[in-house]
């Protein structure tokens, strides 16, 4: 099975940061049967970004009033992802958009996980904050697992 | 006024991340009293961060203000430095970066025509609603975009935050083959590009016109894309870029903690496609210019909603003018002109997909910045917005709250606003009295 794992987020902005974080952590030790992508663009890159893998991880902020550094875990190739953490609604495509505009085409990986971690600050030029920096190398390690145990 | 009724409609709207802007809509006794359009999000951040870095970090470091026009950050600050240092990247050096630029229309301009505006005119809530409806349409939309992902990558060794640019021309530049083996993809994009305006024309158009002076960048006899020395208006002005802050003036507005740029002694303007096909609709490549013609698409497009169609004739013309810079590209010798840091300010000014993105720098004798100023194609245009929206809620004033939110919505997309880089409205609010 392929596997690519991309984070996603935007590196000047506090804890929107912390997708990129997880993917740089794991980027250079997995395999090369797994790619680590970074998006810092806008989400509709992802439905480039996991063309042709039957497995995709993408690590993102949430920013759904929850604890700072909580980690939600969802199976996006069962469902749409929860309306709390879909930031963007009307038009302007997030991934919660990407993730439903590659099911109607076809083109989501038979297996799509989102790991979301809430964030604290997303405010322009803060560090990544601590609880956020912890949730990131908690991430690391289930996506690490994760992919261990892959089928 | 014996009873008040306040009714808040929100929305979500453009935030990938946080923020508190919103368009707060006032109407008393059926009129409309007041538009309040608030942006909270110019890049004073990125202003403040480049103090004190070197001039040569300037492309990387405002390439990330915009995660959709980087490559208009990177061009504007190059040229900033440049002009400074009396240094002018000519020939294919230069070609190079008009091909770069082609491709960032190619995705941005493709993005917001099917996935953000045409969604609104077919009366469909969102691009997964379109891509249920018209699957074909989202997937040559998604093929197009990637056409224009290819070019940056091709020439700017990544597709998002290029990292082949630097001040002086380029770290590497690409062989001829690299780059005639776009040249298929983008045949198709340019005929998939000329099905897009016509698609577009189509569509249905409030009747609703608006006056405003269009002001775009003069690139002398051809399309500005990727520089322009001087910016001319609708109606007379012509100016060099580096007298930009004589003839626009920041004006700070209660409402937004973001400046309002007004034209000094003659009010709000617009830049963006509007303004460079009325300006400059003549130099548009051939293929673009009968595109538009074959549509009848009027000379100057005064309906803000017909914007999606200038659009479209602009990523014809991106597709067009990126097919004959690399029929005609021959690799440079070096892959840069040397720029050697010089106290004084620079100015740089490029078309981004939404408009003119003017940079000012200035530096201190060993390249330091020592102050950035960066005035970005939705702060221009905001004032501009807000008059149409006055007039346009006029217009629709009897609308119910819903309707008249997605209208006005639609209104606001008739701009493209930056999302990064001006804009993070989350709601609208009506208030009726």
């Amino acid at each position: 099975m392929t596997c690519c794992v991309i984070g996603v987020g935007n590196d000047l902005r506090g804890d929107d940061a912390v997708g990129l974080v997880v993917a740089r952590a794991l980027a250079g030790e997995l395999d090369g049967t797994v790619r680590v992508l970074e998006c810092e663009g806008e989400p509709v890159s992802l439905l480039a970004a996991w063309e042709g893998y039957d497995r995709a991880i993408v690590v993102d902020a949430t920013q759904s009033g929850a604890a700072p550094g909580t980690i939600r875990r969802i199976a996006a190739h069962a469902g749409p992802l929860p309306a709390s953490l879909s930031r963007s609604s009307t038009h302007l495509l997030g991934i919660a958009d990407a993730i439903e505009l590659a099911r109607v085409l076809g083109r989501l990986p038979e297996r799509t996980i989102v790991y979301g971690v809430e964030g604290a600050s997303f405010a322009a030029g803060s560090e990544l904050s601590e609880p956020a920096a912890a949730a990131a190398d908690r991430v690391a390690d289930a996506i690490r697992r994760e992919l261990g145990g892959r089928d | 006024m014996s009873e008040t009724r306040t009714r808040t409609v929100r929305t979500d709207y453009l935030a990938r991340v946080e923020g508190e802007g919103g368009m707060l809509v006032k109407m008393r006794g059926g009129r409309v009293t007041d538009v309040q359009l608030r942006i909270y999000e110019p890049p004073r951040f990125f202003e403040a961060f480049l103090r004190g870095r070197q001039f040569t970090e300037a492309p990387d470091i405002t390439a990330r203000i915009c995660g959709i026009c980087p490559v208009a950050y990177q061009m504007s600050s190059c040229l900033a430095m440049e002009s400074l240092a009396g240094v002018e990247p000519a020939g294919q050096l230069r070609a190079l970066r008009r091909l770069l630029y082609c491709g960032e229309w190619i995705e941005s301009h493709t993005l917001h025509v099917y996935m953000l505006h045409a969604p609104d005119f077919l009366g469909l809530s969102s691009a997964v609603e379109l891509a249920q409806t018209s699957p074909e349409l989202v997937e040559r939309a998604l093929r197009l975009k990637k056409i224009g992902n290819d070019v940056m990558r091709v020439v700017g060794g990544r597709e998002v935050h290029p990292i082949n640019v630097r001040v002086g021309g380029w770290y590497s530049v690409p062989s001829k083959a690299q780059l005639q083996a776009l040249v298929p993809d983008l045949e198709w994009a340019l005929e998939a590009s000329r099905e897009t305006v016509r698609l577009v024309a189509g569509l249905d158009f409030p009747d609703f016109e608006q006056d405003v002076e269009l002001v775009a960048l003069d690139a002398g006899g051809e399309y500005p894309i990727e520089r322009g020395a001087r910016l001319v208006s609708s109606r007379g002005l012509d100016f060099p870029i580096d007298e930009f802050f004589d003839h626009v003036v920041e004006e700070h507005v209660e409402h937004s903690n973001a400046l309002h740029a007004v034209l000094r002694g003659r009010g709000p303007y617009l830049v963006g496609p509007c303004a460079r096909h009325a300006l400059h609709g003549e130099l548009l490549s051939p293929q673009a210019r009968a595109a538009g013609e074959d549509v009848g698409l009027e000379r100057v497009v005064r309906n803000p909603f017909r914007s999606i169609i200038v659009r479209a004739v602009e990523l014809v013309h991106a597709c067009d003018e990126a097919l004959r810079l690399i029929a005609s590209y021959e690799p440079p010798a070096e892959p840069a002109l040397e720029v050697l840091p010089r106290a004084g300010v620079g100015h740089g000014a490029s078309e981004a997909p939404r408009g003119v993105l003017y940079h000012r720098y200035r530096l201190a004798d060993d390249g330091a910045i020592l102050d950035a100023k960066i005035v970005p194609p939705t702060s221009q245009n905001q004032r501009s917005i807000e008059d149409d929206l006055f007039a346009f809620v006029t217009q629709n004033a009897d609308l119910p709250d819903e309707e008249l939110r997605l209208r006005c919505e639609q209104a606001i997309r008739n701009y493209d606003p930056c999302i990064s880089c001006a804009t993070h409205f989350l709601t609208l609010e009506v208030e009726r009295s």
